[in-house]
């Protein structure tokens, strides 16, 4: 094919008008989809709001989290089912009876009724990272259809829980169907052989399914003396997102970040120095007089230096 | 140029006035902790009961959260004296459980700070179980089982025919049960003179009330009352 300088000439200005639509195009998106707003050079932080101690979980005191939210400058969110699900363990009602009336409920909810939370949530420019569920033996599995359903549309990427090893081989078809991850949540009980706690519980994890990934939870992984920064390293292709908090190793007690053994810092840079796509989730359970908002403000501030 | 350093001398002045005056617990969350106590030592115990995170999970008023011990029933907190049972388990922690969540180990903490959480914990259970014992409906007691009660645990102190010789007749029910629970002689305010720091007496008789309420069934106050009432 011979190209003539008038059929270059074509190609050049429907490449230019191309680059131009194309970057128009790219305006417009940045404009109707602003970066999220605790997006800090290449790290994405979000809150687990289990940090607002005084804050009941429940989806009356939604409206006050997500203010909470905006107040501290977060753009996402670990959102647990007890911010979203209505509670059904009244007085009198027993807890078999709560649990049958909530899974009811999770099979069929009102029309629309995650759609109107993703609305308020969307709203205040709030995204759901993750929806934190405890799958146990007890959900039925249409219950945990529904449950990756409802996070779907809360525009959730994945669900996390605290759960071992035994329910993780139970959930390994569920996060497929609906195009979304678990994440395993490691806590620091070494004693306990279904547990995810030592790295080679968390391997074992992983390796029952590629829609399993980690959500390292750098607080318990110290206390239960874990190499966070050799586990980042090693592992940061099946890491989804981290617990980001700080604690004293050997089973030590929370500490405020930057006063006990966890690397923050260290584990911070890395994913930005890396481009790792590794959401960085903040959740503390040191002790404050301060109001939670304005200790929430103080660990943001330290995360922040350290990505600066 | 004199008038301008005045002013300006002036109006730092009046900015560190209005430093200086700013509420001095700004960021003290009132709603979580409540109002600070007006005792000092028992606001220091609970604020330290609170920075080392053992509110979130016990409950600031020992409500226990989750899967935390509950501390106002637990048998270990009602048997220990001055920090000799909680303060080593504080040190050593909870490694070994089947619960997703030991508790940590706080082995830096100063014999104060643990001296400090041991104050919280006790004072914290004495007033729930006040309350626990005294929502509990009245039920009538067994005098015998009263007596025996009275026998093993007040005898070494009180004496019917001595301080409370006829005490059924000057009381009635519940206000012997009130005095039992709570005995006004004891409620003196806290001091650091001289004079209050060594008062052993005091201090002995307050610690083995408190201790008393914090292990009563309601079925052993109802027999004491019984006991005493017949006192006559």
């Amino acid at each position: 094919m011979t190209l003539t300088r008038r059929d270059f000439g074509k190609v050049l200005l429907a490449g230019v008008s191309g680059c131009a639509a194309l970057q128009s195009a790219r305006e417009a998106f940045a404009q109707t989809h602003p970066p999220n707003r605790s997006l800090i050079n290449g790290v994405q932080f979000g809150l687990q709001p289990f940090c607002y101690h005084d804050l009941a979980m429940t989806r009356e005191n939604r409206g006050e989290l997500i203010r909470r939210l905006v107040r501290n400058g977060m753009g996402m969110v670990e959102l647990h089912a007890t911010w979203v699900e209505p509670r059904f363990n009244d007085p009198g009602v027993s807890a078999a009876a709560a649990r049958d009336r909530l899974r009811a409920w999770r099979l069929s909810p009102p029309a629309g009724y995650y759609r109107g939370i993703r609305q308020q949530l969307d709203d205040a420019g709030v995204a759901v990272f993750t929806y934190y569920v405890n799958f146990d033996d007890s959900y039925t599995d249409a219950e945990i259809d529904a449950t990756f359903e409802g996070a779907k549309i809360l525009g959730a990427r994945g669900c996390v829980g605290s759960f071992g090893l035994a329910v993780s081989r139970r959930v390994v078809p569920f996060p497929g169907r609906h195009g979304m991850f678990i994440g395993l949540h490691n806590h620091d009980n070494l004693s306990d052989p279904d547990a995810y706690a030592s790295e080679a519980s968390m391997v074992t994890g992983l390796s029952m399914s590629p829609d399993f990934k980690m959500m390292l939870d750098t607080r318990h992984f110290t206390a239960a003396d874990g190499d966070c920064v050799g586990f980042l390293e090693r592992h940061h292709d099946r890491i989804a997102g981290m617990h980001v908090g700080d604690r004293r190793k050997h089973n030590g007690r929370s500490a405020p970040f930057g006063e006990g053994d966890a690397p923050i810092i260290e584990l911070l840079r890395m994913v930005r120095d890396n481009r790792w796509p590794i959401v960085a989730l903040l959740e503390f359970e040191h002790g404050t007089l301060r109001p939670e908002v304005e200790e929430v403000d103080l660990m943001f501030d330290y995360c922040k230096r350290a990505v600066a | 140029m004199a008038r301008i350093l005045t002013s300006i001398c002036v109006v730092a002045f009046a900015a560190s006035i209005a430093a200086q005056s700013t509420p001095a617990h700004r960021s003290y969350d009132i709603e979580f902790l409540g109002a600070p106590l007006a005792d000092p030592v028992l606001q220091h115990a609970k604020e330290t009961f609170v920075l080392f995170g053992c509110a979130y999970c016990h409950g600031l008023n020992l409500v226990s959260r989750g899967e935390a011990t509950d501390l106002m029933h637990s048998a270990l907190v009602g048997r220990d004296e001055n920090g000799n049972r909680i303060g080593p388990l504080l040190r050593a922690g909870i490694p070994q459980t089947a619960k997703l969540s030991p508790m940590p180990q706080f082995s830096d903490l100063s014999d104060q700070q643990i001296a400090a959480l041991v104050t919280w914990i006790h004072y914290a259970r004495q007033q729930g179980r006040y309350q626990e014992l005294t929502a509990a409906p009245a039920r009538a007691g067994d005098m015998a089982a009263g007596k025996a009660y009275f026998e093993r645990s007040c005898r070494t102190c009180h004496a019917v025919d001595g301080d409370l010789s006829g005490i059924g007749r000057k009381y009635d029910a519940p206000a012997l049960r009130t005095a039992i629970l709570d005995p006004k002689s004891l409620k003196v305010e806290r001091s650091f003179t001289s004079a209050r720091l060594h008062d052993a007496k005091l201090e002995a008789a307050q610690q083995r009330h408190h201790a008393l309420l914090e292990n009563y069934a309601a079925e052993e106050v109802a027999n004491l009352v019984a006991y005493l009432a017949s006192v006559r």
